[in-house]
């Protein structure tokens, strides 16, 4: 779900002689913890991108680069995976950053005691799901050091996306010298000691997030700023008044409502960025009425996902009819393209009308959203698209955590949903694997999809596998058990004068490479 | 109750017209949603966050539905959950301030000092918790509001049962040996109920801002259904691109206010009035 | 005067006990539960995180063990905020509610007080009319109209205050307003009431037959009653405007403790949420005591301990 999007980047107003040197974003919430092994929000995973730096990590582009590891390298089976750590990297108190740091990092996001709600991210580890279930020791977890700087990961089966996996901060280093002597408290400001570009300087819980310089940084002399602040700007409207009185240097939303004004008046400082995502509607197949296909296909056909992007949203929102966004490279979908709107219309009227659903006895449907934001323009668009096909849709909204709390337990119909993350096709094609669990929201269950996620599974060379992923796609949304409906936008507003702001699809920005001109 | 509502009506030409925009808002809520040629949810693809014109006097909202039925079915639903919120406060204000008031004694010392206490709740918080747990069912959420909404009143009826109590009328019942029940339902509740409803009518804008603060924390009601609150919640985050997305609501939500404080005061003036004349002051 | 305020000590405190017990069952009752994220959370890991926070013991074994650690003058740690305790969360968000909310109080008795007083004393003329009307006027404005637009019009377009944040004075400025206005109605037309009710009680038109000047009369026969019922209203508005900041507090981003609760009570946070909720209750019992010890001082005609 993007709905706490993120960003970094600079002042405006500000008549500075020599260029700034401090920054201050509108981050969209309060992170919940500034432990990488414990975070579950994408402004956390911003905050901790310049806090701490992994195995791997992007570059100003968004593109994988080398991140405490120089380089690394891949078994022939691709099983195994042996990276180089830097000679240099040190933690920000001059503690040299070993690979045994990096064993004690794995071993305690998995350790059941951590209580990491995202270890799964590690999963294609050996041994990782039986050590965080706890019905294996520790040491049974295939990381272990070679040496100082050499670490080695064996995976229990290919995963040729690891080194994207090991960006988010599940996979960064901690500092086992603090955490052993701090406990719970090492994430404090003045205790916590980080490996990244950045320190943290000061918390203030809904106040600000302050970040100073790390001089021990490896590449220190190529980070031009000096202070970060991050503001927990939950409301988009206040984010928005902040920036326009010169508050703030870069916010990562605003009301969707100031396009028009903004693209008009401030242009230069309007970024529009296509965010590798993708927003659909789920339905419950294990209750009816969608226990149906048809009723199902129906419903997909009923909907105009241009409609929905260029009048509704209007912020260069991509419609995607498949369940991987468009913009993912190297995966060709292979799904058809859809017919005529008034054909599909017809179709879906036959195929209601076969389902025993008739204008005397109308289907009579929930469809659930998350409120707040523009999310209730779109489904109040679809609801009217349903009414052309004789439908009857009743809306229901309710805060983020019940509504994800009634989809896992299947008290909906119909419901909006929304994935992103990663820019690979197998992070969304999971959601419908049958074993997948709680995500698999409508309990889609298909023995055709499951045998062919599963042959990808297995399959170490990458563009086998992405034609594999190809074709479960097909064979999965012929059955209709979501309705993918668009890529998300994110809307930042960034000061001009700032550099090192590249659009990119993750919609990632590191401090480290941004600069006041 | 009707030399009330004469007292309050020849209070000023304010008053009246105040009486007459409720009047007329009333009727509105009632007419103007199922006159209007457009439905509450029905999309103008053609003009989505449009400002007023010929089409929609009101302007459309960021979905495109039209403001103007939208505002008066908004009406409707703000004013129906403010008159359910009320009559429950009522209903349990009523009867446990006259209790309180005509037993007396340890009873009411008793009922009384569980009022006080109640006031220290912090009710605000108290109601968010109501929708966080009721948040399926606005009209649960709205008898919880007036459930919780009842303290005022039940000060105030125990005051005019005390008074009340004391009357020539109500001494010759007792003297005539009538039940208690009887002689609180029969004598004592009845000559209560002016004050009563005078002091209802004071609570009602409390309700209706009650929902508005509920919807801007994104709490309110369902969609498509729309209420003043939604209304406004959305437009003012709106306003700066789309004004007429909340200046429509916010006028009528401020004016319906406005004239049912007016029309409260002019009532309680005219009460006080005839209590200063039918007995002197202490 | 030492056994009454006892007295009332002792039933705050059953109040306070009986707000804890029914915030504690109604967030539990709640839908959902802290650890319901959007991202799957593997069945172990969450029995891990629930058995981490005793919330796979029974629910009134809960309500023991809650009551336990608050006898210990520990909130206990936040669900949602794993980095902070709810003690440190109140520590840094309470003083800036007391800020906003205390500002707001002074300004609305403040000037309604005055406002109220300068309009009764001469009833009828056209200043009494004016303010009545603004009076009835800012009663019929809800917050969420008045704290947007003051932000537009007085730190977006004029740029005079800041937008939001809490970083010095001025940042409380446009919110206390906000939050203040319409209890800055509510007690002008309350001392407008009472004080030209109180120009027409026997005792002050006796003292104006015998040629007292106005001002004398005002002062020593008028208002040191009328201004009584005001007095008793600081309470309820204290409790008010100290509850009520959330609007201001989300509209101007200041790190109150409104916002701590809704965000608490959105992900279910239960500690969280009781904490705030047991701090506030606190305040309006500390503060509705002061309120009622105040007003015996000022008007005689109460007698203590009847």
């Amino acid at each position: 779900m993007v709905i706490a999007a993120c960003v970094a980047a600079s002042a405006w107003g500000a008549n500075a002689a020599e260029a700034r040197t401090d920054l201050r974003i509108g981050n969209g919430g309060e992170p919940q913890t500034l432990d990488p092994h414990r975070y579950n929000l994408r402004l956390e995973e911003a905050i901790l991108n310049d806090l701490f730096l992994g195995l791997t990590t992007f570059n100003a582009s968004g593109d994988i680069v080398p991140g405490a590891a120089a380089s690394w390298a891949v078994s022939e089976d691709g099983l195994t995976w042996t990276f180089q750590l830097r000679q240099e990297g040190k933690w920000s108190d001059g503690h040299p950053v070993t690979a045994e740091d990096f064993v004690y990092a794995f071993r305690r996001l998995l350790a059941p005691s951590t209580a990491a709600s995202l270890a799964h991210f590690m999963y294609p580890i050996r041994g990782a799901a039986a050590v965080n279930a706890g019905t294996a020791p520790a040491a049974a977890l295939g990381v272990r050091a070679s040496g100082d700087h050499e670490l080695v990961i064996e995976l229990a089966r290919p995963f040729p996306f690891l080194a994207e996996r090991l960006i988010y901060p599940t996979g960064y280093p901690v500092p086992r010298h603090v955490i052993e002597a701090a406990g719970d408290g090492w994430t404090k400001p003045g205790t916590m000691v980080s490996n990244g570009a950045f320190t943290l300087h000061d918390w203030r819980p809904q106040a600000v997030v302050e970040l100073r310089k790390n001089p021990r940084f490896f590449d220190a002399e190529a980070v031009a700023l000096e202070r970060i602040a991050y503001y927990p700007t939950s409301d988009a409207n206040a984010a928005y008044n902040r920036y326009r009185a010169g508050e703030l240097d870069a916010i990562g939303n605003f009301p969707a409502g100031e396009i028009g004004w903004l693209s008009k008046n401030m242009p230069e400082h309007l970024r529009l960025t296509p965010l590798v995502s993708i927003m659909y509607l789920v339905y419950n197949t294990a209750a009816a009425p969608f226990e149906d296909a048809r009723v199902r296909e129906a419903l997909s056909l009923a909907i105009d996902r241009q409609l929905i992007t260029a009048r509704v949203l209007k912020s260069g929102e991509q419609p995607n009819a498949g369940l991987v966004p468009a913009m993912v490279p190297g995966y060709q979908s292979a799904l058809a393209p859809a017919a005529e709107r008034p054909a599909r219309l017809a179709r879906a009227r036959q195929l209601l009308g076969a389902a025993g659903h008739t204008a005397e006895a109308p289907l009579e449907i929930t469809l659930r959203y998350i409120s707040g934001g523009e999310s209730k323009a779109v489904q109040l668009a679809i609801a009217a698209m349903w009414k052309d096909i004789g439908v009857a849709t009743t809306l229901h909204h309710a805060d983020l955590k019940t509504h994800f709390a009634d989809l896992r337990q299947g008290e909906f119909q119909v419901a909006q949903a929304g994935w992103f993350g990663e820019n690979n096709a197998q992070h969304y094609l999971d959601l419908l694997v049958s074993d997948t669990g709680d995500v698999n929201y409508g309990q889609f269950s298909d023995a055709a999809y499951d045998a062919l996620m599963r042959r990808a599974y297995a399959e170490p060379e990458l563009a086998e596998r992405l034609a594999l992923l190809a074709q479960a796609e097909a064979v999965g949304l012929a059955k209709h058990p979501v309705t993918p409906l668009y890529s998300v936008t994110t809307r930042a507003l960034v000061h001009p004068r700032i550099t090192g702001w590249i659009a990119n699809p993750r919609n990632v920005h590191g401090a480290r490479y941004l600069a006041w001109r | 109750m009707r030399g009330l509502l004469r007292a309050a009506w020849a209070h000023s030409a304010w008053t009246r017209a105040c009486a007459a925009l409720l009047c007329a808002v009333v009727a509105l809520a009632v007419i103007a949603p199922d006159a209007s040629p457009w439905g509450v949810d029905e999309i103008d693809w053609d003009a989505i966050d449009r400002g007023p014109s010929a089409r929609h006097w009101f302007g459309t909202d960021s979905a495109g539905r039209d403001l103007l039925t939208r505002s008066w079915a908004g009406a409707r639903l703000s004013l129906s959950l403010a008159l359910l919120g009320t009559a429950v406060s009522a209903a349990i204000g009523i009867p446990y301030g006259a209790i309180a008031g005509y037993f007396g004694g340890r009873v009411d010392q008793a009922m009384m000092r569980a009022v006080d206490a109640t006031y220290a709740l912090p009710f605000v918080f108290l109601v968010i918790l109501l929708v966080v747990a009721f948040g399926r069912n606005v009209y649960l959420l709205f008898i919880a509001i007036g459930a919780v909404s009842w303290l005022d009143l039940a000060r105030i009826v125990r005051g005019q049962t005390l008074a009340v109590r004391n009357e020539l009328y109500v001494e010759a019942a007792r003297a005539l040996g009538a039940p208690r029940t009887t002689i609180l339902l029969r004598h004592v509740i009845p000559n209560l109920l002016g004050p009563a409803i005078v002091y209802a009518t004071l609570t009602l804008p409390g309700v209706i801002l009650a929902e508005s603060f509920i919807s801007f924390l994104g709490l309110g009601v369902q969609e498509p259904q729309a209420s003043w609150g939604v209304l406004i919640a959305d437009g003012a985050r709106e306003m700066q691109g789309s004004w007429w997305q909340l200046a429509f609501p916010a006028t009528l939500l401020a004016s319906t206010l406005l004239a049912v404080n007016t029309l409260g005061d002019a009532l309680r003036d005219a009460l006080n009035r005839r209590a200063t004349l039918a007995a002197p002051r202490e | 005067m030492a056994a009454y305020l006892a007295r009332r000590g002792a039933t705050s405190l059953m109040t306070l006990l009986a707000v804890i017990t029914v915030a504690f069952f109604l967030i539990r009752a709640a839908p959902g539960g802290p650890f319901d994220g959007e991202r799957r959370l593997p069945a172990q890991v969450e029995a891990n995180l629930r058995a981490a926070y005793h919330l796979d013991e029974p629910l009134i074994a809960q309500y023991g063990r809650y009551l336990l650690m608050l006898g210990r003058g520990d909130l206990g740690p936040s669900f949602r905020s794993k980095d902070f305790t709810v003690n440190e969360l109140i520590a840094s968000g309470l003083p800036v509610s007391l800020n906003v909310g205390g500002f707001a109080l002074a300004l609305a008795a403040g000037l309604g007080i005055a406002a109220g007083a300068v309009a009764g004393l001469r009833p009828g003329r056209r200043l009494d009319r004016g303010i009545t009307v603004a009076a009835v006027a800012g009663l019929a404005l809800p917050p969420i109209v008045v704290a947007p637009l003051l932000a537009l019009v007085f730190a977006v377009t004029l740029g005079w205050l800041p937008a939001g944040g809490f970083e010095s004075p001025r940042h409380v400025l446009l919110p206390a307003v906000a939050l203040a206005l319409p209890y800055l109605a509510a007690f002008a037309r309350l001392t407008r009431g009472e004080v030209a009710e109180a120009l027409a009680a026997p005792h002050v038109v006796t003292a104006r037959a015998k040629g007292l000047p106005a001002r004398r009369i005002a002062l020593r026969h008028v208002l040191p009653t009328a201004l009584l019922p005001a007095v008793s209203f600081l309470g309820p508005a204290a409790a008010a405007l100290l509850t009520g900041s959330m609007v201001v507090e989300e509209v101007f981003a200041l790190p109150g403790l409104g916002r701590h609760f809704v965000q608490g009570a959105l992900n279910r946070d239960y500690t969280l949420v009781l904490g705030t909720v047991i701090v506030y209750a606190t305040l309006i019992l500390a503060f509705n005591l002061a309120v009622d010890a105040l007003y015996t001082r000022l008007d005689p005609r109460i007698r203590l301990g009847r």
